[in-house]
Parts: C-alpha cells; structure tokens; sequence
C-alpha cells in the first residue's frame, strides 16, 4: 500500500519542467489539507475565482471541482497573501482570502463556507467590521477544538489613526476575529498587537487544549523584526510575548512569514527567517513565550525561504524552498527525537520554474508536502526512496 | 486660462529622461550587476507592495544628484504586467528619470537569487557595486547617512 502510495504521489513529477516558460502570470498561492477521511482538499485560485477541489487519490486528480466565488473578484494570491483554507468537525469547509481595493496596500479579509461537502459555497462576506480603504490582509484561519473558527489579519487602522494625529507609529497591528456559529456571524474583531510587521503571514496552531495560538512578526524598539506569540482567545483578550530575540533590524518589508506546529505535549516548534548582519537563514526553535526559544538551529542558509513545518508525536519535518543558479529544489529536514536534532538537508523534489509556497500535510502519521510548481499541484512523499 | 493649461502642461510633462521600466530576464542578469568602469553601480530593488520602498528611492536619487559617478538603477521585482503600475508610482514620485527594469522571469525568486544570493527577496533593498568589483548591500529604507556609509 505504502509502495503504491508512493508512486501516486511522484506520478505528475514530470511536469514540473513544462512551465518555465510560463512566465510569472498565473498566481501560485494555495492552500491544501487532509480531512479524517484521507480526502485531499486544496484551495488555490483561477483568474478572480476561488476554487476548492477534493482529490481521493492524494492530489492525482481532482473529483470535485468548485469555485467559491461564481461574481469575480480581484484576489490577492501570491507569495505570503495566498487564499486559505480549514475544515470543521462535522465537514464544514471554510475559505478566507485577501481582496485587494483600489488603492496600493489596501484590503478586505473574504470569508465563504461550504456546509455541502464543497457542492456549494456561501456568498463571500467581509469578515471585519471596519470598512475603511486600508490594509486588512495577510489573512489567517484556524478551526479550535471546539469547532469555533479564528480569523487573524494585518490591519492598519491603527497606523492611520496615529498618521492622523501626528504620532509615530511603526508597521501595522494584527486583529482576529472568531465566529461560534459556523462561520455564520463572526464577532467585532479584537486587536492582538500594535505595532506589527506588515508584510508577512501570520501562523496558527492548535494548541493541546483546543485553542488556537499565533505566531508572527512584529516590531520590537526601531524596527527590529522579531517574532510574537499570542494565544487567540474566543473571546477574552490575548496575551501576547515576544518569542524571537534575533535582533534583526529592516525598516522594510521581509515577505518572510513563520511557521508553528504544537504538539500534544504543548511543545511549540517554530520556524522563522531572518537576515541579521547581512546573513539570511531559517532557524528552528521550541519557543517560550518571553525568552529565547531552546533546541533552536539553522535550518539553511543563503536563498533558502518561506519554510512550513509539521509534527506529530516525536516526528518534526521542516521544508522550504532551496533557490540556486540551476532552480529550485523542495528540502526536507526531519527529527525523531522531537526536535532535538534533525537529519542533513535532502532534496525531495526540484523544478526550474517556479512554486506557491510548500505546505505540509498529514495524514495517518505520515508527512507530505504540498507543492504546485507551475501551477501543477502535487503532493510530495517525504519518506526516503530505498 | 491659457496660461493656466500651459502651466499644467510643464507640470504633468514627463521628465526630459523619463525612463519606462525595461524587462529583466535571467540572461541579461549578468551585465545588470557588472562592475562599471568607474566609481559605483548602485541598484535599489524595490517592489510596488513595499510600503518603505519610494522613500528609499528618493533618498539615493537625492544622493545621486550630488555623486555623479554613481549610477543609479531601479529594479522592482514585480513582473512586467505590472509595468503600468510601476510606470505610475516612478512618475507620481517624480522619480521616472532614473533607468529602471521590472523583472520579466517565470521564478522571480530566481533573479533575487541570480542578483544577490545572500538577498532573501526583502525590500526595498539596495546592492552597492563598486568598479573593483566589491559589493555592499543593505535591507531596509536608508537615510542619507546610511547611503553615505554604503555607497562610497
């Protein structure tokens, strides 16, 4: 079974190499998940469409197709502002994106819901109640233990207000919201931080207990770029620690967001980028929420980027996205010890064009991960080939 | 009225050297950070998302106007069907005088790579390039002393 697994999984490797001459047009953000029942979910979009599609063969091919929005809509979907995508415990699938408005650096955060199996989607709304023509994106959506969903975005209310008072103010602050009712109503949204960096994705993870946890970049004295860790309560205020110390100063935009896994022991296993003195690399770390992480190394180093990770139990995979002269290579690095050491960087994957950002996907104890070099979805075995 | 149209007319003019984006492909990376003959090379990577990206142009064009042995090269990493865009936010600035490339690649991750290996695609990011062939580079909106420091 693992063996045929396998060869399902690497069949569409060959196209891989039919895009480079594509040109950078169709954008390649996307999302994928794996439901109880092994289904392959993957949200990515066609033109000013959202769509959702199921696969029962790991990514082979898709048996259900269906756009989420049939009324276009411009949609941010490249890079650290891909559409996402969860799905709740009786079968609910929910979608959010970011809607570019007319003016640079502005946006709405879209919500839709599927209570079909994906036959049917709700009619996009807006998930926050402020209006304003201002940024509200980098969308986020987590799904608690309890089936209430959490919707985290960047948002710059804050920094709009201070410009108008004459107040300084550095980068943007991070709102969510929750919805208790199926993505029906969502409340007011509540801010998590001020002073936020603006560009980067914001990472949730399901803590033991159920409830959802982020971790993001914010901005620490002058524009050093370091990370924040908040619990996002449904209901209730946040608490929010700074969790990375790497005193990397930018007055600019990274476009590196991080990744967190919590495993069921409350661990937190992170990945982040950052470039102090010149130097970018992706570090690991465990992280404690007001002092520097433990266990934490770097990953990888020069033109290594936009890392995802996953665990379960003592297993910890990393991967990312390895450019050179000659492409992109798709690493992998995993533990078995629960992220005291990893093994060596492999290459479990390559193209010369280029891909949405990886994503990992479990599914009966096994990591893939979720790729689409030009545009070709597939997913990624990261067992070694004997 | 009329002199109030002729007067309109100078100030929409395009700038006497207004410079439209040019595609950057991964072949003409290569003569793009070649050494200049004399003084400094410097390319400001900047990309229409990038909220600290104009005013770091603005600072080096300013710094630029008082060296002129450095040459200045805008490069923004959106691709070429943003070319209007890019067009637009140059001229609004009043910064269309300066050459400037758009890339034109199917992996814009690959000409960051190609451009600087030891860039992670951060902006606005500047890439000093002297005549012996020594490189500087920064991340981050620079101010007039920090230009200073990099460029010379």
């Amino acid at each position: 079974m693992r063996a045929m697994l396998l060869l399902l999984v690497l069949g569409p490797a060959a196209h891989a190499h039919d895009m480079a001459a594509m040109g950078n047009e169709a954008p390649l953000g996307f999302d994928a998940t794996i439901d109880n029942a092994g289904h392959l979910w993957v949200v990515d979009t066609v033109g000013e469409h959202v769509r959702v599609r199921r696969s029962d063969d790991m990514g082979r091919d898709f048996a259900l197709s269906t756009i989420v929005n049939p009324t276009g809509e411009p949609i941010y979907a490249e890079g650290e502002n891909r559409p996402k995508m969860a799905l709740g415990p009786k079968g609910e699938l929910y979608v959010t994106w970011s809607q570019p408005r007319k003016a640079p650096w502005t946006g709405f955060v879209r919500f839709s819901r599927s209570l079909d199996g994906g036959a049917h989607f709700d009619a996009p709304k807006t998930v926050h109640a402020d209006r304003a023509e201002i940024t509200h994106r980098f969308d986020s959506l987590a799904v608690d233990g309890k089936g209430n969903l959490i919707v985290a975005w960047i948002d710059k209310r804050d920094l709009e207000a201070a410009t108008k008072a004459h107040k300084p103010y550095l980068g943007a602050a991070t709102y969510y919201s929750w919805s208790t009712d199926r993505g029906a109503t969502f409340a007011p949204e509540q801010k998590i931080t001020d002073q936020s960096c603006e560009c980067c994705r914001i990472a949730l993870a399901r803590a033991p207990d159920g409830r959802i946890d982020a971790f993001f970049r914010a901005i620490y004295g002058d524009n050093i770029r370091d990370h924040a860790f908040a619990t996002l309560p449904v209901g209730g205020t946040p608490a929010v620690s700074r969790a990375t110390f790497t005193q990397w100063h930018i007055e600019g935009c990274p476009h590196h967001g991080p990744s967190l896994a919590i495993d069921t022991a409350g661990t937190r296993h992170a990945v982040w980028f950052s470039a102090v003195d010149g130097k970018p690399e992706i570090t690991y770390g465990q992280l404690q929420p007001g002092k520097p992480p433990v266990h934490a190394f770097t990953v990888a180093g020069n033109g290594a980027s936009h890392a995802d990770l996953a665990v379960d139990g003592k297993h910890v995979w990393i991967a990312w996205h390895q450019m050179s002269a000659n492409g992109l290579q798709l690493m992998l690095r995993e533990s078995n010890d629960g992220g005291i050491t990893f093994s060596e960087p492999r290459a479990i994957a390559n193209t010369t064009g280029p891909s949405g950002w990886p994503r990992f996907v479990l599914h009966d104890h096994r990591a893939f991960v979720a790729w689409n070099p030009g545009g070709q979805f597939r997913l990624v075995a990261t067992e070694a080939l004997q | 009225m009329k002199r109030l149209l002729v007067g309109a007319a100078i100030l929409f003019a395009p700038a006497a050297f207004a410079a439209v984006p040019q595609p950057l492909d991964s072949a003409s990376v290569p003569a793009l950070v070649a050494p200049p003959a004399k003084g400094s090379k410097v390319l400001a990577l900047w990309s229409l998302d990038c909220a600290y990206c104009e005013e770091n142009l603005a600072s080096l064009r300013t710094y630029q106007r008082q060296h002129p042995d450095m040459t200045l090269i805008y490069v923004a990493t959106d691709p070429m069907r943003e070319r209007e865009a890019l067009e637009a936010r140059l001229k609004q600035a009043r910064l269309d005088d300066v050459p400037s490339r758009a890339y034109a690649d199917a992996t814009p991750d690959r000409l960051n790579f190609l451009i600087d290996p030891t860039w992670g695609g951060e902006t606005p990011r500047t890439l000093v390039i002297h005549a012996d062939g020594s490189r500087k580079a920064f991340s981050g909106a620079l101010t007039a002393e920090r230009i200073a420091k990099l460029v010379p």
